[in-house]
């Protein structure tokens, strides 16, 4: 075991770390968002095993453990979740789900289109905000 | 500039993600393909120096090289099906990495849950959802100019803060030592169910002293895991869209 | 009886009780019993008036004469620089002062002072003369050291904290004979007010509100006679403005009400400007004090500043006599309290005739001391004074309003109390005379003017609220006591022998005669003896226009009075009846014996007096004008009613204008409201267009700022992402910046 070598395991997990973040940043389809955040989970086990081989001790590797117990859980969790998103809208683009923005904005879509350009009632089952920065509509307002 | 070297990987890094990032019109392979490989070369040049030990040296890039490229193409790639077979992939040069780092029940678990079971489950809902075809926003990434370059310059700045303090450069000298450095004082228990270190170096890694440490020091959080995996399960299920609402 | 009443307890009792009964009406009474508002009210008032008597008879008797150690108050009186006056007899020289003791150290405060057997006149003028008389003040707000000592604590203090405060106002209460007699006045005509309000006012939806201002204004003005310093009386100046304001819009869905009680209000602030740059002037001449004691205690105070500016104490009095204008409604201040007619009937009589107006009289008769050295001032006073008494009893003579001619009339009778005042110009020996006669008349108006307008109340009650006098006469046997009560008034106004008016006019026509004979403003006082003989002539003839317009001729209602005119309750008519007793008899009682006099002529500070003597052919002389006046308003308006109808076509011009107040109403409108109301357009348009359009653009900044923002929370998770990672990153590169020593 040698200093190098875990030094040379850092970069690795920084660089799939970075990778995966561009994954997260950039890509619209849900599933691959999610699975971005899995390869940047890797990047961190990597560290971590690392660590525990140059230290000589297993609580790198028990980290691990449970990193990929919450890795497990979160892949359950969003799987349902995506699953639902996609009987609402019926597609896996994440452009479909901007409810919380302004609603005024012109809608953002990174350079394509929306695949469903007319969604289905999005705002039918949540409640209507009034949108910040503009006054609200009173009766009578004042000229 | 002395550390200017880093700035070579990352800059070709960053040009080869960028130019392959999923467009409405493809770009060409080769050209994307050629930067991420000098940018692999370049991070072997200023990052990764072989230890010496032929084997142990070529395992290592092997399965350094594969996790970074698989990884890449995994997010530049326009078709998610291929994307998620490259994550596979990734993971699997990842639990190559770490029986080089003497985990192999790690790997072996890795492998199971993330290949056997996520991956494939992703991939099944992709395809479901897929049916009618490659869909349009696969072909088009998010502001990839701004989230490429600001995620190498926090990759330029980790890689900075390893060449400063990291001691590539011979700085950790005392490497020798390294397996004592934080060999744990018998008289610190993590709790009443904590077992003595083992004493036996070569232990370290085994499933024995992983097993050791998980089931006593760290018997409290095992079962807040477990726990907490229960209520993610409960909690999907509950999430779950029902069969009565309709189709997939 | 009294005897366990510390003095001091006295003091702050008296608005004490009032303030209580307000504050109950206002938290429980508003609520619970509605109907019984009136009673707190009534008992507090009774209790103060209780007290005002034992002050006047028993506690500032005690402080003429002879110092006399008195331990039990010696704790007490810790600030109180007693004021020590002396009491001379006019012979002597006017510098020759006699200083007085200032005693700073509590310990030795001789405060107290015994005089209760000198009832003979000269024999107390002489005993006076080395005893100086003193007013008792406490402050209400004290800490009581360990050694006994009673710190003030002051009210406002301005400056330097640990060295001497430019400014250090103290709560002080203080009472002198002036102050006595005034509370006596106040608190007399209050409770008999009240009394009859409870009856006049029943039924109405604001009865509580209506008692809790009674008191807030009782309060108030006990407090503005009590008040030991220039700036605790301008406050409470202005809280029974405040009163006022509130009474004269009582019924504020009337949109005449509400106007009035605007206008009052508004004409009240400009001379209240006068007064309070008055104060300013006061406190910048006499080095930061404000004190009433420290001012008018020491006549070398005050002597001190004629030498050194001998002008500045003319622009004082001016200054303060200007605040007197405002609230006493003298020309050209004067055409708030016509309109105050719209308030209830008891609000007339106790605000806008008896008490509150006389304050400026009271303001002026206070500030004697500074009067007497700026005799301009006092021909001023006593020139504003003539005029206002001419023009409101011509404007008295056609009104119709009953109430309105009554208003007139205490407009006409205030100037003469202030020709009065103004008549001191002719010599420093006349200034105590001056005070003492207009105070007294004040004294002797207060009655008979309140009985005045609770008759016209007891009028209007009767004929459904009714006021204008063509539409109703003859009430004179539907309205025995009525008729009766405003008949003793009446003549008291009018100035008939022998009754209040006649003594307290008789001696403002002596006095101003007097002046006549002063070598320099002789020819001055001789016009306004001219103004107030004509006008005691006038207000002969327009009181008893009144009342035969109102009591004699044939008998006639209004629809709105039903069937039976009923005349006054209990309630009203007891009230009636003593304010009517006490309109014939007070004046000839405490008059012509001297007790009013030479009661007042203890307030510390009033030059020393002469002895009157009452001038008998002035006397007659106003008598003879009374009874013309009476006999030519039953000749013009009972004996041959053709001869009022033909005067009034023949001479329609003046009748108009006179009517109408000498137009002044509409030169106001249109030489003072309308050009200002112009300034204000043009400020309103500044405002909207160049001010508000500056803060408009100042608040569209931040809408712009926020429009450049609100892309960013465009509801995509991957934008907030981004937002985090480039804090990461400028928080890492920060760090390793920081780490690395870059």
């Amino acid at each position: 075991m040698t200093s190098t070598s875990l030094e040379s395991q850092l970069v690795i997990g920084a660089v799939l770390f970075a990778l995966g973040m561009i994954g997260f940043l950039t890509r619209r389809n849900l599933i691959l968002i999610v699975l971005s955040t899995e390869l940047m989970l890797h990047g961190v086990s990597v560290n971590l095993t690392a660590f525990g081989r140059y230290h000589g001790n297993p609580q790198g590797q028990v980290f691990t453990i449970f990193v990929l117990t919450i890795a497990a859980c979160e892949a359950g969790l969003a799987l349902s979740l995506i699953l639902t998103l996609y009987q609402r809208r019926k597609s896996l683009d994440v452009y479909l789900w901007g409810n919380l923005g302004e609603d005024d904005l012109p809608v953002f879509t990174g350079g394509g289109t929306a695949q469903q350009t007319k969604p289905l009632d999005p705002n039918a089952d949540l409640p209507h905000l009034t949108p910040a920065g503009r006054a609200p509509a009173t009766p009578a307002t004042k000229t | 500039m002395k550390n200017g070297a880093l700035l070579i990987p990352v800059v070709l890094g960053w040009l080869a993600v960028w130019w392959m990032l999923p467009r409405e019109k493809g770009r060409s392979r080769i050209l994307g393909a050629l930067m991420a490989l000098g940018a692999l070369l370049a991070l072997q040049v200023t990052f990764l120096p072989p230890v010496g030990n032929v084997v142990r040296d070529s395992l290592f890039y092997l399965f350094s090289g594969t996790a970074i490229l698989s990884g890449g193409l995994m997010i530049t790639d326009r078709n998610p099906v291929f994307a998620a077979l490259w994550f596979a992939l990734s993971t699997l040069a990842v639990c190559g990495l770490f029986l080089l780092n003497s985990a192999p029940f790690l790997s072996a678990a890795t492998i199971i849950v993330y290949a056997g079971a996520i991956v494939v489950t992703f991939l099944f809902v992709i395809m479901l959802a897929q049916q009618s075809g490659a869909s349009n926003y696969d072909h088009h990434a998010v502001q990839p100019v701004m989230a490429s370059v600001m995620s190498f310059v926090l990759l330029g700045a980790l890689l900075f803060a390893l060449q400063e303090w990291g001691g590539i450069d011979g700085k950790a000298a005392d490497e020798v030592k390294a397996g004592q450095f934080v060999a744990q004082d018998a008289k610190v228990r993590a709790n009443i169910f904590s077992q003595p270190p083992s004493s036996n170096k070569n232990e370290i890694g085994s499933m024995r002293v992983l097993g050791r440490s998980l089931f006593s020091d760290y018997l409290y959080f095992v079962e807040l895991a477990g726990t907490v995996l229960l209520i993610a399960t409960i909690g999907a299920i509950a999430i779950a869209p029902r069969r009565s609402q309709g189709t997939l | 009886m009294f005897d366990w009443l510390k003095p001091h307890d006295v003091l702050w009792l008296i608005p004490a009780a009032p303030l209580l009964a307000c504050l109950w009406v206002v938290v429980v009474g508003h609520v619970v019993r509605r109907q019984y508002a009136h009673r707190p009210v009534i008992l507090a008032i009774a209790f103060s008036a209780v007290l005002s008597y034992y002050l006047l008879l028993k506690v500032v008797p005690e402080y003429f004469g002879t110092p006399v150690a008195h331990d039990e108050h010696a704790q007490e009186h810790k600030s109180g620089d007693h004021a020590q006056a002396d009491h001379k007899d006019g012979d002597h020289k006017a510098g020759d002062h006699k200083e007085g003791d200032h005693k700073k150290d509590s310990e030795q405060k001789v405060g107290d002072h015994k005089d209760g057997e000198h009832k003979d006149h000269d024999h107390k003028v002489a005993v006076a003369k080395a005893k100086p008389s003193t007013a008792i003040s406490v402050n209400v707000f004290g800490e009581t050291e360990r050694d006994g000592k009673v710190t003030p604590v002051p009210w406002i203090r301005i400056g330097d904290p640990q060295g001497v405060p430019t400014l250090l106002v103290l709560p002080t209460l203080r009472a002198d004979a002036m102050t006595a007699l005034m509370l006596v006045m106040v608190t007399t005509v209050s409770l008999l007010v009240a009394i009859f309000a409870s009856s006049y006012m029943k039924g109405d939806p604001g009865y509580p509100r209506f008692f809790a201002a009674i008191s807030a204004f009782v309060f108030s003005m006990c407090m503005l006679v009590l008040a030991g310093n220039f700036v605790l009386m301008f406050v409470f100046w202005e809280a029974v403005g405040l009163c006022s304001y509130l009474l004269i819009g009582f019924w504020f869905k009337k949109p005449s009400a509400a106007a009035a009680a605007k206008k009052a209000f508004v004409v009240n602030r400009i001379g209240d400007l006068g007064f309070i740059l008055g104060i300013f002037m006061v406190w910048q001449t006499f080095d930061g004090s404000i004190d009433f004691d420290t001012i008018f205690g020491d006549p070398s105070v005050i002597a001190r500043v004629v030498t050194m500016q001998p002008e500045i104490l003319t622009t004082i009095c001016v200054l303060l006599f200007i605040g007197a204008v405002g609230k006493s409604a003298q020309f050209p201040l004067h055409v708030w309290l016509p309109d105050a007619m719209e308030g209830p009937t008891p609000v007339s009589a106790l605000i806008h005739a008896a008490t509150m107006v006389t304050a400026g009289v009271y303001l002026v008769a206070r500030c004697t001391p500074f009067f007497v050295h700026a005799p301009t001032a006092q021909l001023i006073v006593s020139g504003i004074g003539a005029t206002t008494a001419l023009i409101a009893a011509i404007t008295a003579l056609t009104q119709y309003d009953l109430k309105r001619v009554l208003a007139y009339s205490t407009v006409s009778q205030l100037g003469y109390m202030f020709m009065a005042l103004g008549a001191a110009a002719a010599g420093k020996e006349f200034a105590t005379l001056a005070v003492t006669f207009a105070m007294f008349h004040m004294f002797t108006h207060a009655f008979f003017k309140a009985v005045l307008f609770l008759s016209a109340g007891s009028v209007m009650h009767s004929m459904g609220d009714v006021i204008d006098m063509r539409r109703f006469s003859g009430l004179r046997k539907a309205l025995p006591i009525t008729h009766i009560t405003f008949l003793a008034g009446a003549l008291a106004l009018a100035g008939f022998p022998l009754l209040s008016g006649f003594w307290s006019k008789d001696e403002i026509l002596a006095i101003i005669f007097e002046a006549t004979k002063h070598p320099k403003h002789g020819e001055f006082f001789k016009v306004i003896l001219g103004v107030a003989l004509l006008t005691s002539l006038m207000t002969a003839f327009y009181t008893f226009r009144a009342y035969f317009m109102t009591f004699w001729g044939p008998e006639k209602f209004p629809e709105e009075a039903g069937h039976h005119p009923h005349d006054a309750p209990p309630a009203m008519a007891i009230p009636l009846l003593l304010l009517g007793i006490a309109a014939l008899v007070v004046g000839g009682a405490t008059g012509p014996t001297h007790l009013y006099g030479n009661y007042l002529a203890h307030t510390p500070g009033l030059p020393a007096a002469h002895h009157h003597e009452p001038n008998v052919p002035m006397m007659i002389i106003s008598s003879v004008l009374a009874i013309a006046g009476i006999s030519l308003a039953y000749l013009c308006y009972v004996a041959s009613p053709g001869i009022s109808r033909n005067l009034k076509s023949g001479m329609s011009w003046l009748h108009t204008c006179s009517q109408e107040g000498l137009k002044l109403d509409a030169i106001y409108l249109r030489w003072i409201v309308k050009p200002l109301r112009l300034v204000a357009q043009i400020s309103e348009f500044i405002d909207r267009w160049v001010i508000d359009v500056i803060v408009d653009c100042v608040g569209f900044l931040p809408g712009l700022f926020g429009a450049a923002l609100r892309p960013i929370h465009n509801g995509f998770v991957q934008s907030y992402a981004m937002v985090m990672l480039i804090g990461l990153v400028v928080c890492l590169v920060t760090a390793l910046r920081v780490l690395a020593g870059m």
